[in-house]
């Protein structure tokens, strides 16, 4: 980093400690936006990648000792995983439960792996002519979808369209710099604007799926056999699934924690007997939020100081939290000044608080209760499930929530401001948050990361000020696989992929 | 530093090692004297029994080693009748006594300090025994140890690799044929090809080639696997290829020089056999997309060119591998691994032979009705294993290390050699290599 970017960095850091100042707030935010921050951000891709390398190959170990037993790989059996239930089989990947479920029915058309290479199951031959600024794909021949159904250059076509007619951001960048997508029998010809040899790279992007016409039919190495609503979903191995037929004969998709299913997430070194653990690549952000305006500072920062004490009380259990995404990759730390416990109390004494937190949240309920019960302060807990929390908005009756959000680590952090934005400033949305999605929008495309950092920063500052919403707590979270299953790889996406998964039969 | 002292005391357990052999080579030599004057006496060991603290492996050993250097006899025609060693004694496929000219009973017996061989010649023609020959020598107990451990292999007297080629991925199967001008062709089975190779040397050179086009429904599959057959009727030359992954067979016809598909078949043709003197081709189906066949053998006439009539079926077990063992083009027996790794046999009224519940592989091939080649059941060090067959029983007799995982093993020849052509993907290789090499009996 050069003396004159620091320097910009540095006059950045002034200007918005004098804007805290005029507003007096109570809070007092410290923008701290040094060179570690900076560092950290870029040192971070490399050093990932670097510990990713090492991590895989770690993880590799034990497997390829695994393997040595393996003989050949027995077809049969059922994986059983936990995740949400979804509303339906049209594809939607809004979160991380969906994005494996639907990674299982639907197929990508490439997939990054860990160590940053990229393959297909779909495409015999794939190049980017940097002459003709285009990328050529040439479909395998006779491929079919689960149902038999062939596919074929024109449901990649198609597919690669409603893609590009998606609100994704990769989505976005793809439809500015694609001037047309033709066909020529079996090749699909991918014809760009300007030369971009990262075209490839881009279309990585998991939500990137051969699709069929028929609602029916999948692309994906299984398929949707029968589903048991609230209780459980079972996909069956496509015969035809071009990455080549499952070890696996099913997956087992359970909803309720009545019995230990094979692969489910939980806390880091959860030391679960009989079970792997991987690093899941997501992450759990929890956040105060303030649904109605009438609340005043004294009691926001009051009542962030009693939930920050009950992390404190339970042992740090959770990773505190200073930024609206992961303090790795944002380049602005806020610190939220915290109030003495008699002022605490003092303020929340004569308050009447109901705390809305998330089902998503529960396993909050108990340590929680028996903290606030300790404290001897009027606070009554509610949980209310995810879906109904649309209808809590209008409520004037609602004003203290706790929400969480998931993330994945690999999402860009422009991603998930936007998505903070979107989904969590609630009825305080408004043109001005509008007009700053746009300006990400904008700012995406300038090829500056500079420019996209202060944007980042700038958003943050903005939701910050506005007061409506408190990062508090980060959780992270291990995906843990029974050991008797061998070979379940984990992408870059952090998705556990089943497509070489075999029990060990030995 | 372990790994050091165990190979500078190895010529240490070498040593007693030769006495054993001494014992069995002066059993030997005696033989030799004995038949000096006489030609192509027909021999075979029919008794053979332990009385020594030696395991029954070591006993099987020394037969193996005895019957390798009587094979070398010119004056003796050794036939191998044992069918299995067990609790002290052999078992001998005597149904064949009645072609002998001359029956030997072994023995094997201990005293306080020496092991002794015993062997009586009995003459069947004049019905007495003619000749009687006792060894004995001191056999210290790091031989006893050798003797005891379970290792079959004799290397220098049984099979060892003769050839090795690298090979590009995916290689299905190989089978050759005597072309018109003497030469031996190599047919190398890909996915989306045939390969035809002839031997240079100690090379093989691909000499043409022809495209496979396979068409819906297809399977696709994470592990490429299929058999290859050539076979002629009525001095016609054909080829059947069969797979994994689409649910026919193809026949192809040599016809003006250039190959022809003409026909599909619903199941995979091994092998072309005789029954009632009507050729048959017999095979098997894999589960679609899968790594094994399922539950049953197929016989379709192949009298004339009407495909996929008269088809029957027997049942088998799903099975990893299978082949078929022949003499004179009968059916000799059935070879199966099955999908728990046991290996059965079947013998040619589908009747199940004694399952050896100890016998475990992974990929099999049988040459003729001589030779069992069994992989083991393990990547990254597979081992093989050379069973005789010939009496109709399966017994080991030698092992090869292979540095990598055994893909297949198809009976095939080179240089002249009958033998096992072995597949190998090779451990941590990225480039999606195969290794091919073959192994032979140099003295056959």
């Amino acid at each position: 980093m050069t003396k004159q970017k620091l320097l910009t960095q540095l006059c950045w850091i002034r200007t918005f400690k004098n804007k805290l100042s005029t507003q007096k707030m109570q809070i007092i935010y410290f923008k701290v936006l040094t060179l570690l921050c900076w560092i950290r951000t870029f040192k971070n891709k490399l050093s990932t990648q670097k510990m990713q390398i090492i991590y895989f190959k770690v993880l590799t170990l034990p497997l390829a000792f695994l393997l040595v037993y393996a003989i050949k790989p027995y077809y049969g059996g059922e994986i059983s995983i936990k995740l949400n239930e979804p509303t339906s089989f049209t594809l939607n990947t809004a979160n991380y439960s969906n994005l494996i479920l639907y990674s299982l029915i639907y197929e990508n058309f490439f997939y990054l792996q860990k160590d940053g290479a990229i393959s297909t199951h779909v495409f015999d031959d794939y190049h980017y002519d940097a002459g003709s600024k285009t990328l050529s794909l040439t479909i395998k021949d006779n491929l079919s979808f689960s149902n038999g159904k062939p596919l074929t250059a024109k449901n990649i076509q198609v597919s690669l369209k409603m893609f590009l007619g998606s609100n994704l951001f990769v989505a976005s960048k793809l439809n500015r710099i694609i001037k047309n997508i033709r066909i020529n029998e079996n090749q699909i010809l991918i014809e760009l604007l300007t030369d971009n040899p990262d075209i490839l790279a881009m279309m990585t992007a998991p939500e990137l799926v051969v699709l069929a016409e028929n609602e029916q039919s999948f692309s994906g190495p299984f398929y949707p056999e029968e589903w048991e609503k609230s209780k459980q979903l079972t996909l069956k191995a496509n015969p035809f699934y071009a990455g080549g037929r499952t070890y696996l004969d099913a997956v087992k998709i359970v909803f309720t924690d009545d019995s230990i299913p094979d692969v489910f997430l939980s806390s880091p070194k959860s030391l679960k007997e009989n079970f792997q653990e991987f690093d899941s690549g997501i992450y759990q952000n929890i956040y105060l939020c303030f649904l109605q305006s009438d609340v005043g500072q004294n009691t926001k920062i009051a009542l962030y100081t009693l939930l920050k004490k009950f992390n404190e009380a339970s042992g740090f259990k959770y990773k505190a939290l200073h930024t609206l995404t992961s303090d790795e990759e944002s380049p602005v730390s806020i610190q939220i000044k915290t109030i003495s416990p008699q002022k605490t109390a003092s303020i929340l004494k004569s308050s009447d608080i109901k705390l809305y937190i998330l089902a998503s949240l529960s396993y909050l309920e108990k340590d929680l209760t028996d903290f606030l019960k300790d404290s001897n302060l009027k606070i009554e807990t509610l949980f209310i499930d995810d879906s109904q929390m649309m209808n809590f908005l209008n409520s004037t009756e609602v004003k203290y929530v706790l929400i969480d959000k998931i993330f994945q680590i690999k999402t860009p952090v422009e991603e998930k401001i936007s998505r903070i934005l979107k989904e969590s400033s609630f009825n305080q949305f408004n043109v001005k948050y509008l007009r700053m999605l746009g300006e990400l929008d904008e700012v995406k495309y300038s090829n500056s990361q500079e420019l996209l950092m202060e944007q980042i920063a700038s958003i943050s500052e903005t939701i910050i000020n506005d007061g409506f919403i408190f990062p508090l707590f980060q959780k992270n979270y291990s995906l843990y696989i029974r050991n008797y299953w061998q070979a379940v790889e984990i992408d870059y996406y952090g998705r556990p992929l089943f497509h070489k998964a075999s029990k060990i039969n030995d | 530093m372990r790994l050091l002292l165990i190979l500078f005391l190895y010529p240490c357990f070498s040593f007693p090692q030769s006495s054993a052999e001494s014992l069995v080579q002066e059993v030997a030599d005696h033989l030799q004297a004995f038949f000096k004057n006489k030609a192509e006496a027909r021999v075979a060991v029919v008794q053979f029994e332990n009385y020594s603290e030696l395991t029954d492996l070591a006993m099987q050993k020394i037969y193996q080693t005895l019957t390798a250097r009587l094979e070398n006899e010119k004056n003796i025609k050794i036939s191998d009748l044992l069918i299995n060693f067990a609790n002290g004694r052999g078992e001998f496929n005597l149904s064949k006594v009645n072609e002998l000219d001359y029956l030997l009973y072994l023995k094997f017996i201990q005293n306080k300090s020496k092991t002794g061989l015993g062997m009586i010649i009995f003459s069947r023609w004049q019905d007495k025994l003619v000749s009687i020959k006792y060894v004995e020598k001191n056999l210290g107990k790091g031989e006893m140890e050798f003797l005891n451990a379970k290792i079959f292999a004799f290397s220098e007297l049984g099979f060892s690799k003769l050839a090795e080629f690298e090979t590009k991925k995916n290689l299905m199967d190989i089978q050759s044929i005597n072309s018109a001008d003497g030469q031996i062709q190599y047919f190398f089975y890909y996915p989306d090809e045939i390969a035809i190779y002839l031997a240079k040397e100690e090379r093989l050179e691909k000499n043409s080639s022809f495209k496979l086009k396979w068409t819906r429904p297809l399977y696709p599959v994470l592990n490429y696997l299929g058999k290859l057959l050539l076979f002629t009727f009525k001095q016609e030359l054909f080829l059947t290829v069969g797979n994994n992954f689409s649910p026919y067979a193809q026949l192809w016809t040599f016809s003006n020089n250039q190959w022809l598909e003409t026909a599909k078949i619903s199941f995979v043709p091994f092998k072309q056999l005789a029954f009632n003197q009507n050729p048959y081709l017999v095979g098997a189906r894999y589960d679609e997309g899968k790594n094994y066949f399922k539950d049953k053998i197929y016989f379709m006439p192949f009298t004339d060119l009407t495909i996929n009539s008269g088809i029957y079926e027997k049942k088998a077990f799903p099975a990893y591998a299978i082949d078929f063992s022949t003499q004179e083009g009968q059916l000799q027996g059935v070879h199966l691994i099955d999908r728990n790794y046991n290996y059965h046999l079947l013998t040619a009224d589908f009747t199940e032979k004694t399952p050896e519940l100890n016998k475990k592989g992974a990929s099999l091939a049988a040459s003729e009705g001589q030779w069992l080649a069994v992989s083991d059941y393990s990547r990254q060090t597979d081992q093989i294993f050379f069973y005789d067959i010939k009496a109709g029983g399966q017994r080991p007799v030698y092992t090869g290390k292979i540095p990598g995982e055994i893909q297949f093993i198809a009976a095939g020849i080179w240089q002249m050699v009958k033998g096992f052509w072995v597949c190998i993907q090779l451990p941590q290789d990225g480039y999606g290599r195969s290794v091919l090499q073959f192994w032979g009996k140099r003295n056959d």
